[in-house]
């Protein structure tokens, strides 16, 4: 196989590569780069982004998509912090956190239910929640802002612990037990196994619906966990937290080498797929584009989510031509 | 254990639209024995298999295992009572390992996690047992179709089965991997395990079973021991005697008439191969053959709709290069594929529409289609076909089978093709609207269109054509003329001939 081949099928090895060629010439341009302050910057900023791609990774395995994860973060920081602030519910903080995870679960789980129940596709169940979550949560804000929020709250996103930041420390319980249940548990080779042919997955016996469901509801509850780590980073909740999230983690999903079609992904690929694009944001400000570098994101992003794709095609009609030599 | 069968069908009928599947059909299969099931195709073998395999829930009757009533219509319940299948098309998950597809949905745990160690050594030891060197983490796409279906049969004998389904199990396997198969079901056999085996290939039927039971038309035809059947009496029961309204109409002889379709030597890697033929004006050749033998693929590739690695077509005597459907409708030729639902008809839109479909650039001046020529080409064809419907803006989904079948022929017919390639045109069909579709082709063939007329349906085929090609694994195998075909001669020359047996 030549290494062009490989990195085309084995995505993983190909963003680890592009990720560790951006950094050496980052760091060469500008050493201040790679100072320590930097590189955590960084990983705190794509915590959300790896969290709620671990989700959505599932989601895409089994050959759906769920687009609603941004308003869903919006909304549920709009819950968060009315529950929390003394100035609205004003509950102790733990109480805020509980009902805001499973605020997060229950949209996931209506997700699942419409998509698997109703057998309305996901694409469309989703983009109805994008638009409908965005608009509850610009009611329920009524155009003002929540800036006292509780210290406990903020220690969620600017606490450390053991020298760690809190958010840093959940996203990588997140990884690692999304990793050992993708890996070693019965229902997460289930969850490939739906991806892969949907039509055997009943022949085997399989519940197709129910494990959908599951990804769905899995999603909206990783959504709640991304939302308590990093909405409390900032001193201030306003309505518009979450937008362009859902385009972002499909993209370091699709980057990562989930296929779009089921079936096939990892969450190593998302994860550095995440630190991929993470780093494009952080490299175009270190390149002093200055207004033009958020110009310049997007267009990257748009770039690299065709160029997954195109590869994706390109080893599959590779492989082909191998199988009929 | 009790004496009587292990599994038990009492009664069973499952009707899908309106047309019966299985009509009470019982059958007892005894612990320990291999029993063939046989029938052509259509006779509703798949149905019964996907009513023992828990798939399809059967409208009424009921499935007995050890004499006690079975829950049907579910997968798990089949599986618990210890029913396993090994289908025919090889159903697997291409993006897992042979290990995750031999033990998804059963797999060994250790606590909440799997035992990947224990999935290992098992996956190991069944394929060891099939004689089979599988690379066990490879994502089972990228292997072999041989290996694929070894991996599928792994999967089948990882259940502790006490009656084994196979459908069709060495389709796609060499003579080798077919010894090791045979060896395998003796052994399991010798094990107290019943085999229900269903093959095309009666060699192996004969070599491997204790019982045969033929179906026909969904109605049980006959069980019998089979040291006291031959190959003749089981094809006799298969096709029946009686030979449905085949009455030879005296047709004049095509012979001197020109050759509108010809086909050369014509071949797809894998699929087909040295496939020559010749459709006269006026004439309609059939083209018989077993599910799978490549007919509708060769229909297909002469159509330009998948390519071809060798031979020529052509029309009218001159070459039709390869690579494009439109130009194969331009230069005359028509293809009504199989599955009219997907493939042939837009169903939600009108029936007008979707019979004026393939002739709207003939409609069309300046980019506008005329609304009126379009009407009068619409009430045309509906009178021609005697299509059913109240009105021509009905949606074409809300017709019967047959009346849909007439619209996709009139959509074809509309563009007034010489060459009319017909695949399986009265599946699914009832019975008075496959009259008219009959005498339909016969008046298109009299008007002077050649005929290429695919279809499984024996008796149809031999009352239809002047000609009838019969294909086998991908060749031609024969050629009847209409005068000394028979059901029993198609059938002898479409079975595929001895396999591992006679190596």
């Amino acid at each position: 196989m030549n290494p062009l081949t490989l990195l085309a099928r084995r995505r993983e090895y190909a963003v680890a590569l592009a990720l560790a060629l951006t950094i050496a010439v980052a760091g060469i341009v500008n050493p201040a780069f790679l100072a320590a302050g930097n590189l955590r910057d960084i990983l705190v900023q794509v915590v959300p982004a790896a969290i709620v791609g671990c989700g959505l990774t599932f989601v895409i395995v089994t050959g759906e998509i769920d687009i609603s994860v941004g308003s869903s973060m919006g909304l549920l920081a709009a819950v968060l912090g009315q529950l929390c602030s003394p100035l609205h519910a004003g509950l102790p903080v733990w109480v805020a956190v509980v009902l805001t995870l499973l605020a997060g679960t229950l949209i996931g789980l209506v997700n699942g239910l419409l998509v698997t129940v109703a057998r309305v596709p996901s694409i469309i169940v989703t983009l109805g929640m994008l638009t409908a979550l965005r608009g509850a949560t610009e009611m329920l804000m009524a155009g003002k802002w929540i800036t006292d929020l509780p210290s406990a709250l903020r220690f969620l996103g600017t606490g450390s612990v053991l020298g760690m930041r809190v958010s840093l420390w959940m996203a990588a319980l997140v990884i690692v037990t999304s990793i050992l249940f993708a890996r070693n548990t019965a229902l997460g080779r289930r969850v490939y196994a739906v991806g892969s042919n949907p039509h055997a997955a009943h022949l085997a016996g399989l519940s197709v619906g129910r494990i959908k469901i599951f990804v769905f509801t899995l999603t909206g509850f990783l959504v709640g966990v991304a939302t308590l780590v990093s909405v409390p980073q900032l001193s201030v909740i306003e309505s518009g937290i979450g937008i362009g999230l859902e385009l972002l983690v499909v993209t370091c999903v699709v980057v990562g080498g989930t296929s779009i079609s089921g079936g096939k992904g990892t969450i190593i690929g998302t994860i550095l797929g995440v630190g991929l694009l993470g780093i494009v944001r952080t490299v175009l400000i270190f390149l002093n584009l200055g207004e033009r570098s958020v110009y310049w994101e997007r267009a990257i992003q748009g770039g690299f989510i065709l160029a997954a794709v195109l590869a994706d095609n390109f080893a599959q009609k590779n492989k082909r031509g191998e199988a009929h030599a | 254990m009790p004496d009587g069968p292990l599994v038990a069908l009492r009664n069973i009928t499952k009707t899908f639209g309106g047309v019966h599947a299985l009509s009470g059909v019982t059958l007892e299969i005894a612990a320990g024995e291999i029993h063939a099931l046989c029938g052509e195709n259509g006779a509703g073998k798949s149905t019964l298999i996907k009513i023992l395999s828990g798939s399809v829930q059967p409208d009424s009757g009921e499935v007995l295992v050890d004499g006690s009533p079975l829950a049907t219509g579910s997968v798990a319940v089949s599986e618990a009572a210890g029913i396993a299948v090994i289908h025919q098309e090889i159903v697997a998950f291409p993006h897992l390992s042979a290990q995750d597809n031999i033990f998804i949905g059963r797999e060994p745990r250790r606590g909440i996690l799997l035992d990947r160690a224990k999935m290992r050594s098992e996956a190991q030891r069944l394929l060891n047992q099939l004689g089979e060197d599988i690379d066990l983490s490879q994502p089972v796409g990228d292997l072999p179709v041989a290996q694929q279906q070894m991996v599928g049969m792994a999967r089948a004998l990882s259940h502790r089965c006490r009656l084994l389904i196979m459908d069709e199990p060495t389709a796609s396997l060499s003579a080798r991997e077919t010894t090791v198969l045979f060896r395998i079901i003796r052994q399991l056999q010798s094990e107290g395990v019943s085999i229900l085996y269903v093959s095309h290939r009666l060699e192996e039927i004969f070599a491997l079973s204790n019982h045969i039971t033929v179906l026909r038309d969904g109605r049980w035809v006959a069980t019998e021991p089979t040291r006291e059947i031959n190959q003749d009496r089981l094809i006799q029961l298969m096709v029946g005697r009686e030979l449905a309204q085949a009455e030879a109409e005296t047709k004049p002889a095509t012979s001197a008439e020109r050759v509108l379709l010809e086909v050369r030597g014509l071949k797809r890697e894998g699929v087909f191969d040295e496939i020559s033929l010749q459709v006269r004006a006026g004439e309609i050749v059939g083209m018989a053959g077993l599910v799978g033998a490549g007919r509708s693929e060769v229909a297909q590739s002469v159509f330009n709709l998948d390519p071809r690695d060798a031979g020529e077509v052509l029309l009218d005597g001159e070459p039709l290069p390869a690579g494009s459907v439109r130009r194969a409708m331009q230069r005359g030729l028509a293809l009504v594929p199989e599955d009219r639902q997907h493939a042939g008809l837009v169903l939600p839109m009108s029936v007008g529409a979707n019979l004026s479909m393939a002739s709207l650039p003939s409609l069309t001046c300046c980019g506008l289609t005329s609304a009126r020529r379009e009407d009068e080409l619409i009430q045309k064809l509906m009178r021609e076909l005697v299509v059913k419907a109240a009105s021509p803006k009905l949606a074409a989904s809300s017709l019967s089978g047959g009346n849909q079948q007439k619209l996709v022929l009139g959509k074809w017919l509309a563009r007034r093709p010489k060459v009319l390639i017909l695949d399986e045109p009265t599946r699914g069909v009832d019975v008075g609207a496959k009259a008219e579709i009959y005498r339909l082709i016969r008046g298109l063939a009299a008007e002077g269109m050649g005929v290429l007329l695919i279809s499984s349906d024996l008796p149809e085929v031999l009352s239809l054509s002047d000609r009838i090609l019969i294909m086998r694994e991908g060749r031609i195998s024969g050629e009847l003329s209409r005068t000394e075909a028979t059901q029993e001669k198609i059938l002898a020359l479409a079975i595929p001939a001895a396999t591992a047996q006679a190596a």
